[in-house]
């Protein structure tokens, strides 16, 4: 009977930690786009103040927000230091694929991000910082539509799926 | 001879980097679309087998320029200058809006000049007294023979440098100069009115005089106990006589010496004459 109660508080365990992830990987993610805001922000008034080259400026970046979006930065500006990869593009996908751990809706918003960077003069490029920016923005705002509720149901679903799971078991 | 050699290897796409890779005489590097690159040493050309393109002329623009063309804003006069001082001048085609070049939308050829630096040749010009302009035929040593010039009067005086185009003195060719103010990246003009305003200098040096704003800046630089140094693009004294946009500062006498550059880099000292 024991082994019984055991499995059950595992399956209703398990089954409550999907459902708590879920919740953790959309603050997550809200978060990530935050930082990414606030980095292009950075970034822009950079840029216009003094002109920064791009190595130089994702570090600088990557500093002042800091978390996995900042070690993304940084890596980005490694690559670029590095000069072997043809464009920035190239560099934002190597630098993604060796961070990882990035949320995908700012992980798109960074390869979007890449390929803007680089190809403009001034004006332009200000342009595709604040286009990614406000695509941000639009994913923040998506993410937001009734969050309170979409999160409770999150872990709330978890838990009842786990005690679907043990009645169906037992 | 002194080369920053490998900011030189950093620009170049991989495959280029490992044939151009200890070539030490190499002078410059000439890329054409489609075409072998063409190695040009001081006595012949050399030509790779493998063709260049595309991909390795943007891979040379986008690292000479750190992948940042709003801090290259000479790329609308037609070069880039890339670490290490190297001169890289770009050919394609243009865009042009309202009559004047902004960019370019392709780039089909890049003649990279390899920025040399020569330690000691400048020590009997810097014995000079008085001021000295650099004259002679692109490829000549001018830059070359400015900055030992420079570097040598440093060690005794303040010496402010007007560059704008970041080759005469690259940080790498730094050092070794004691009183030396680099002031880069800004027009000649200006250059020249903010160092000799700020920086109280005993000498000025500017690198390539071209211009008639930049005419004008010497000559108002010019007899306030500042010791001006330049170099002109003129083959002979005749040439410089020639060219209406010097005709202001060889009307004014404002050099008291003038060294003729040869191609082979010998020169010797003339006097301008009205």
């Amino acid at each position: 009977m024991i082994e019984k109660w055991i499995g059950a508080a595992l399956v209703i365990g398990s089954c409550g930690v999907t459902g708590f992830s879920m919740v953790a990987a959309h603050k997550k993610e809200e978060n990530a786009l935050r930082q990414l805001i606030r980095a292009l922000d950075y970034m822009e008034c950079e840029l216009q103040y003094r002109l920064t080259p791009l190595p130089e400026l994702c570090r600088q970046a990557g500093g002042e927000v800091g978390g996995t979006l900042g070690q993304a930065l940084r890596l980005l500006s490694r690559e670029l230091e590095c000069q072997i990869l043809p464009d920035v593009e190239s560099c934002m996908n190597a630098a993604l694929s060796a961070c990882g751990d990035l949320p995908e809706r700012t992980g798109k918003a960074m390869r979007r991000l890449g390929a803007s960077l680089g190809r403009f003069d001034l004006e332009g490029q200000l342009k595709g910082l604040e286009s990614v920016r406000s695509d941000c923005r639009e994913e923040l705002k998506q993410l937001g539509l009734h969050r309170d509720e979409r999160l409770r149901s999150y872990q709330t679903l978890g838990l009842c799926a786990g005690a679907a799971l043990t009645i169906l078991f037992i | 001879m002194k080369c920053a050699w490998k900011e030189l290897l950093s620009i170049l796409p991989p495959w280029l980097a490992a044939e151009v890779e200890r070539r030490d005489m190499l002078q410059e590097l000439r890329l054409r679309l489609d075409s072998p690159p063409e190695l040009v040493f001081p006595e012949e050309s050399q030509w790779l087998r493998r063709a260049v393109s595309r991909a390795d002329l943007l891979f040379c623009v986008n690292t000479a320029s750190r992948y940042s063309p709003w801090a290259s804003q000479t790329m609308a006069s037609g070069y880039l200058t890339a670490p290490g001082g190297h001169r890289i001048g770009l050919c394609g085609e243009t865009v042009v809006n309202r009559g004047v070049m902004t960019g370019f939308r392709e780039i089909t050829s890049l003649c990279i000049r390899v920025a040399r630096d020569f330690p000691g040749i400048g020590e009997n010009a810097a014995g000079l007294s008085g001021s000295i302009l650099l004259i002679g035929p692109p490829g000549s040593g001018k830059t070359t023979l400015l900055r030992d010039i420079v570097r040598t009067i440093s060690q005794r005086e303040t010496v402010a440098v007007v560059d704008e185009r970041e080759e005469l003195f690259p940080v790498e060719f730094r050092q070794s100069a004691k009183r030396m103010d680099v002031l880069t990246g800004c027009a000649k003009a200006d250059g020249i009115e903010i160092a000799l305003r700020c920086m109280g200098p005993s000498s000025l040096a500017v690198d390539e005089i071209t211009a008639e704003a930049d005419c004008e800046a010497l000559l108002r630089a010019g007899w306030c106990g500042v010791r001006l140094l330049a170099t002109a693009h003129a083959a002979s004294l005749q040439d410089l006589y020639r060219r209406a946009v010097y005709r202001p500062l060889v009307k004014a006498q404002l050099f008291s010496h003038v060294l003729v550059l040869h191609r082979d880099k010998s020169w010797r000292e003339e006097r301008m004459e009205l």
